[in-house]
């Protein structure tokens, strides 16, 4: 019987609570539509499109491929990426790099967005800093399954 | 001749007033919730560039609605699985008939009822079609041949029946004091005050009657925290395979469902379209004033006063549904077995021993 | 049998058996890497050291015989910490370009690192650079900068193969691997390096970045392309998701069989049986002029079948010709004799096998086929297959193409074939022969089958399935039982 009487008293206190947070930001949103546009605002949305939030710093958004200085891809194709996605959707295929002392690269990198999962071990397992998730894009929807698989020429046009 | 018209005006006027109330009971529940989680909640939709805070937001979901395929899925029992909606909504929809919403006006020297239809049993009439509304549950699922949505709809089945009898039981007490099953009758009589400045509402001759009834009401609407029927998010309800414009139906019964519960609240419980301390001649303070209106204004004012009790019951409603998680399934049938019914029927008691007093 | 101690286990080996080999035997792993069993140990590594009772110094395990009663103890502090040392020195010099090494995975020098070193190099000093990319000749690219100098590769061009091409040259710290000039390796068993190198200092030019070891699912078969039957593992890619083209097989390496091969193959084997399955027939077929019209099994079995239940119920079996080959399992001529011949007793019957090629006296064998003492112990008249006998007198003829029919033969076998009514090439690649074929049906590979092999020494190895059988392929041992219940249906 008293758990009963305590089970009131809790909904009894979130009602309260929810009423609470309805009439302040009512009280609010009455103001600022009446001109106090000064006073804090009924609710803590952005509005999207038009106001952007600033992306966190460890934010993980569209995958670059890093270039050297010549424009190839760093990536020397060990397909660690590769082997840690658990979404398995890279692809790499390697190639003869014609600097001798880099022998190895990306002939294809491909990633499938539409399985990609943004977990970012593909980043954390690359030995050469090769792939990255700071494009800071992260409007990706397309029209077409093409659209979202992005190859080597794609990834590497972040840069 | 002028009986039929005047009854297809009310019954136009008191439609119309039902489903444009529904349309943005929508709204205004998208609005609230978002209110009291401090978000903004639809604004976007807009004709030409005009939004207003979101209020063509039901336009848009209703034109989205009609746009969209209707589907019959092809294991489906074609016939039932598109009755179903149809009847769910009917039976909600022909509730609004008996709630009065005004007292009587005189036009052209005849007394006309502001309420489609006054039977004796109105009460009765009111919560059988209700009851009714169960069937396009039962249908729905099975018509839908999914293991899923029958599971949804059976739960359905049994949430509303338990409740039935708790809804049932309440009013009890309240029949025994009022003095007729007539909803004009039972508005009539709240009219008065008690101990000379108390109206006289259900709810303060029957205070426990009004919260088991309430509680017993919210199952009835099948929304959280009593939504195990539909449970869209995780436990897949009985609806699981329409879409388009039968399952808006189901969703817009949803919504009748809340201002149906609101109008028989108000009705039953605060007095209808009653003021307080409004008679037909105008105010008789409590504390011994009268301040006279005229005849017209009186009827605007109960008539306003009915509108808002209903709003204020939709507010309250909505305000619950984005309160309080759902009850587990054992929960729910205990606390509609177990404590409900055993409450209601210790009411019905006490109430018997009051007025045999 | 002398016994002996290590950690704490008392084992019982052979006189004159090494500490190292007692402690395999017994699963005991100690680290080593120019130490390999077939050779003589050569004691260059030093990572083998292990504690041995009564001596003042760590010893070689490698190399110090078992004597009675010795007590080892392979997991000391101070075993751990030589170990520790060696590594270190190795790596000193050693690139750690894992990421672009073809080794990384199966990499000894890895492996041990993460067993027992993870150390921090003490060295601030650039590490030296040397050619990357020499090519030693046939397949084999040398890597100096990864080589530890363990000459495997030269014990084994001067042991096993006795060419020599392979030698170290300079001393001390400019020691390295390499050739004389213009005299690369030559070898038919050069292959063999790449898997001796503990390291990813010798690799495979086909091998070279096509993928990564550890994707690779190694499971073991029997090379079919020679009478030796060599013991091997096939290396395929299960293949991504929604990537077909990345599955697929890769490597071919010897497994070893003392009584058969060793720990070696031939580059025949290694090459060849890899560069089959670049070449399959996928579809069951039927050339009407035009384009090939694909089959269904259950339709071609019902055409065959009918046809040669027909020359079976009226007694008209010496119209029938079957050309099989001794590449085929035990199993899959025990089916064809108890399943077919049992009910077809006067159909004619040839082996086509590819003519011998060149004996090199070590493994490979003239007999280019896998299974002809299995074929002649199943009673089988190896007859050689001669189209000019081939004729008139058939009207149905099966073709069990085997890994190399027909070759050099087509015009000879195309004419032959013209007069045949049903001609039905039963092959797992494409020979070029298919247009003078009324059917062809893709069959296995021995890869993708299971069965036994009885080798030129007479030694029977059973196999299973190494790789999944490709897509459209119908095994021999399958077809040839379908046919054979198809034949008797209603008889």
């Amino acid at each position: 019987m008293v758990k009963a009487w305590g089970y009131l008293w809790a909904l009894v206190k979130g009602a309260a609570v929810t009423t609470r947070h309805f009439i302040v930001n009512m009280w609010f949103h009455t103001l600022r539509l009446v001109g106090f546009k000064r006073l804090r605002a009924g609710a803590v949305t952005f509005q999207y499109p038009e106001v952007r939030k600033p992306l966190a710093a460890r934010h993980r958004s569209l995958h670059r491929l890093v270039a050297r200085p010549d424009g190839r891809p760093r990536c020397v194709a060990c397909l660690l990426c590769v082997t840690v996605c658990p979404s398995e959707c890279i692809f790499v295929e390697a190639e003869e790099d014609p600097d001798p002392d880099v022998q190895k690269t990306a002939g294809r990198f491909e990633i499938d967005l539409a399985r990609c999962s943004f977990c970012g071990f593909c980043v954390e397992a690359c030995p050469e800093d090769a792939i990255r998730m700071d494009t800071g894009t992260i409007e990706l929807a397309a029209r077409s399954r093409a659209d979202l698989l992005f190859d080597r020429d794609r990834l590497l046009r972040r840069n | 001749m002028s009986d039929v018209l005047t009854a297809l005006i009310k019954i136009f006027v008191a439609l119309g007033w039902f489903l444009v109330l529904t349309l943005y009971l929508t709204w205004v529940e998208r609005k609230e919730s978002a209110v009291l989680q401090d978000r903004i909640g639809a604004n976007r939709a807009s004709i030409f560039g005009l939004r207003l805070f979101g209020l063509f937001q039901p336009f848009a979901d209703a034109i989205k609605m009609i746009f969209k395929e209707d589907f019959v899925p092809a294991f489906a029992d074609k016939v039932l699985h598109t009755l179903a909606p149809f009847v769910s909504f009917f039976f909600v929809a022909v509730t609004i008939a008996a709630m009065p919403f005004g007292d009587d006006i005189v036009v052209g020297g005849k007394t006309v009822g502001l309420q489609v239809f006054d039977p004796s049993v109105g009460l009765l009439y009111v919560l059988a079609m209700l009851s009714l509304g169960i069937y396009g549950i039962i249908l729905s699922g099975w018509a839908s041949r999914n293991r899923f949505a029958l599971l949804g709809s059976a739960r359905g089945a049994a949430q509303l029946i338990s409740y039935e009898v708790a809804l049932g039981l309440s009013l009890i007490g309240l029949i025994m004091v009022f003095p007729s099953l007539r909803m004009s009758d039972i508005v009539r009589f709240q009219g008065g005050t008690i101990l000379g400045f108390l109206p006289r509402w259900g709810v303060f001759l029957q205070p426990l009657g009004f919260a088991l009834f309430f509680v017993a009401a919210l199952a009835e609407t099948k929304r959280v925290p009593f939504d195990l029927p539909e449970g869209e998010s995780e436990i897949i309800g009985f609806f699981a395979e329409y879409g388009g414009l039968k399952w808006g139906l189901f969703m817009m019964t949803d919504f009748m469902e809340i201002i149906v519960v609101s109008a028989l609240l108000a009705t039953l419980f605060f007095g209808g379209w009653q003021v307080p301390w409004l008679a037909a001649d105008g105010f008789h303070w409590p504390w011994g004033g009268h301040w006279a209106l005229a005849r017209w204004l009186v009827v605007v004012l109960q008539v306003l006063a009915f509108q808002a009790k209903v709003v204020f019951f939709c507010w309250l409603q909505i305000l619950i549904r984005w309160t309080y998680p759902r009850l587990r399934y054992d929960q729910l049938m205990d606390l509609g077995w177990k404590v409900l019914i055993p409450l209601g029927l210790l009411n019905i008691l006490a109430t018997g021993l009051v007025m045999s007093l | 049998m002398p016994k002996l101690t290590i950690d704490g286990r008392t084992l019982a080996v052979a006189e004159g058996t090494t500490v190292l080999r007692a402690a395999l035997e017994a699963s005991i792993s100690i680290p080593h890497l120019c130490w390999h069993p077939a050779f003589p140990p050569e004691g260059s590594c030093r990572l083998c050291l292990v504690e041995i009772e009564g001596f003042p110094k760590l010893e070689l395990a490698c190399s110090t015989a078992v004597r009675e009663g010795m007590k080892v103890r392979t997991e000391t502090p101070a075993v751990r910490e030589s170990r520790r040392r060696v590594l270190e020195f190795l790596l000193a010099d050693h690139p750690v370009d894992c990421p672009i090494c073809d080794k990384a995975g199966e990499c000894k020098l890895q492996d041990y690192y993460e067993d027992h070193g993870l150390t921090e190099s003490v060295f601030r000093e650039e590490k030296e650079r040397r050619p990357k990319n020499i090519d030693l000749g046939k397949n084999l690219l040398l890597d100096r900068e990864r080589c530890v100098l363990c000459t495997r590769c030269v014990r084994f061009l001067r042991e096993v193969t006795r060419t020599g091409e392979l030698g170290v040259f300079e001393r001390g710290v400019r020691s390295e691997i390499g050739i004389l000039e213009g005299r690369p390796v030559a070898t038919p068993y050069g292959g063999n390096l790449v898997d001796l190198c503990p390291v990813g200092a010798i690799t495979d030019r086909s091998f070279r970045f096509r993928t990564r070891t550890w994707f690779l699912v190694s499971r073991p078969t029997i090379c079919p392309l020679c009478a030796r039957g060599c013991a091997i593992d096939i290396d395929h890619h299960p293949g991504l998701p929604r990537r077909a083209d990345s599955a697929g097989v890769f490597r071919v390496r010897p497994r070893p069989d003392e009584a058969v091969n060793g720990f070696w193959i031939c580059d025949l084997g290694r090459y060849g049986y890899l560069d089959l399955h670049r070449r399959r027939l996928t579809r069951i077929s039927w050339n009407r002029g035009g384009p090939a019209a694909e089959m269904s099994r259950a339709k071609i079995l019902s055409v065959l079948g009918g046809k040669i239940r027909e020359m079976a119920v009226r007694g008209r079996s010496s119209r029938l010709g079957l050309v099989l080959n001794s590449g085929l399992t035990v199993e899959e001529l025990r089916s064809v004799r108890d399943g077919l011949l049992s009910r077809l007793p006067e159909a004619r019957l040839w082996f086509d096998d590819p003519p011998p090629g060149e004996d090199d006296g070590f493994l490979l064998r003239a007999e280019r086929t896998a299974n002809r003492r299995g074929a002649a112990g199943l009673g089988f008249d190896l007859a050689p297959f001669d189209p000019a006998v081939l004729g008139k007198d058939l009207d149905i003829i099966l073709v069990f193409g085997g890994l190399s029919v027909g070759k050099g033969r087509d015009e000879v076998l195309g004419q032959a074939l013209a007069s045949i009514g049903t001609k039905v090439l039963l092959s797992p690649v494409e020979t070029g022969l298919e247009p003078a074929f009324d059917f062809l049906i893709p069959t296995a590979l021995p890869s993708e089958k299971s069965g036994t092999f009885i080798n030129v020494d007479g030694l029977a190895r059973s196999f299973e399935p190494a790789i999944p059988v490709a897509a459209g392929v119908w095994p021999e041992g399958e077809f040839l039982a379908a046919l054979a219940e198809e034949i008797s249906r209603g008889a």
